[in-house]
């Protein structure tokens, strides 16, 4: 696994946020960003609308592999040269579901996160977490208006 | 004057075993950091470089400090005795700092290797990979 394709809703502020915040970081493997549901998207990743709408986050591996939302998030941090021992603790069964959260806080105030990370519980990481609310995705007009 | 050159002696062979053990392990080192830092030449080349230079520090401060004897030497024979009881401690000296280089070595490699698949599962596998995408194509 050398390359990750990054399929984003361009939509979400959150996603616009991972894109800026993933390319100003240095990566252990090569990531394109790609709007989900752009023609670009459409042609490199044929079929991908039967696995996968325009409102997940859908990252997919050179070697085929799909992964979904939490997993999704998880695979940014991964590629990330660091944050990659992050992503092994944030795949923790209690704290995949929060991913979205855990990614929040982290392009916000990684020093916050990293206090919680330290205490090593995963049940505590996951209860800070879920006090974390997300501004819903205003899913507003089509995918090629906000292409323009 | 047998005493002088015994430290002489001393400081020759002891240096010598230093820079020996500390040019193995620079040389056969490499390749297992190359491989702990994921082909990482340029940053395995630095710890590397780091690694020799505490083990040439703390080797070379040791056989400065266990230099003088408070013997009183009459005779060849128990200058080598001397000489030889100092080499036996350099040289285990030397063994236990190589070994303890060795378990870093390891264990850098072994944290690299542990983290070299991903965390999660994918949800599916592509039937095809990604189609390559050509510049200027048009996309509309």
């Amino acid at each position: 696994m050398t390359k990750l394709y990054v399929l984003y809703d361009p939509r979400c502020e959150l996603c616009l946020r991972l894109r800026d915040w993933l390319s100003g970081q240095r990566h252990w493997l090569e990531l394109e960003m790609i709007p989900a549901g752009s023609p670009l998207a459409k042609q490199t990743f044929p079929g991908l609308e039967q696995i996968a709408s325009s409102d997940d986050l859908v990252v997919i591996s050179d070697e085929g592999n799909v992964y979904l939302n939490n997993r999704a998030w998880i695979m940014c941090l991964y590629a990330l040269q660091a944050y990659r021992s992050w992503s092994f603790r944030l795949a923790h069964p209690l704290l995949l579901p929060l991913a979205r959260q855990a990614f929040d806080t982290l392009s916000k105030n990684r020093h916050k996160i990293s206090l919680w990370l330290a205490s090593k519980d995963p049940a505590r990481v996951a209860n800070e977490l879920r006090q974390v609310t997300l501004e819903p995705c205003p899913l507003q007009g089509t995918i090629s208006d906000y292409l323009k | 004057m047998i005493i002088v050159i015994s430290y002489l002696i001393y400081l020759l062979i002891s240096i010598a075993l230093t820079v020996w053990v500390a040019r193995t392990l620079h040389l056969r080192g490499a390749i297992f950091l190359v491989d702990a830092f994921h082909g990482s030449t340029d940053l395995a080349a630095s710890v590397n470089h780091l690694l020799v230079v505490g083990f040439y520090l703390i080797n070379i401060g040791f056989v400065s400090l266990a230099l003088k004897s408070d013997l009183f030497i009459h005779d060849w024979r128990e200058a080598i005795e001397m000489l030889s009881a100092k080499i036996g401690w350099v040289l285990l000296t030397l063994g236990a700092m190589h070994f303890f280089n060795l378990f870093v070595f390891s264990r850098i490699r072994n944290h690299g290797w542990s983290m070299d698949r991903p965390p999660v599962a994918p949800n599916t596998i592509l039937g095809v990979g990604p189609v390559t995408h050509y510049p200027g194509a048009d996309l509309s």
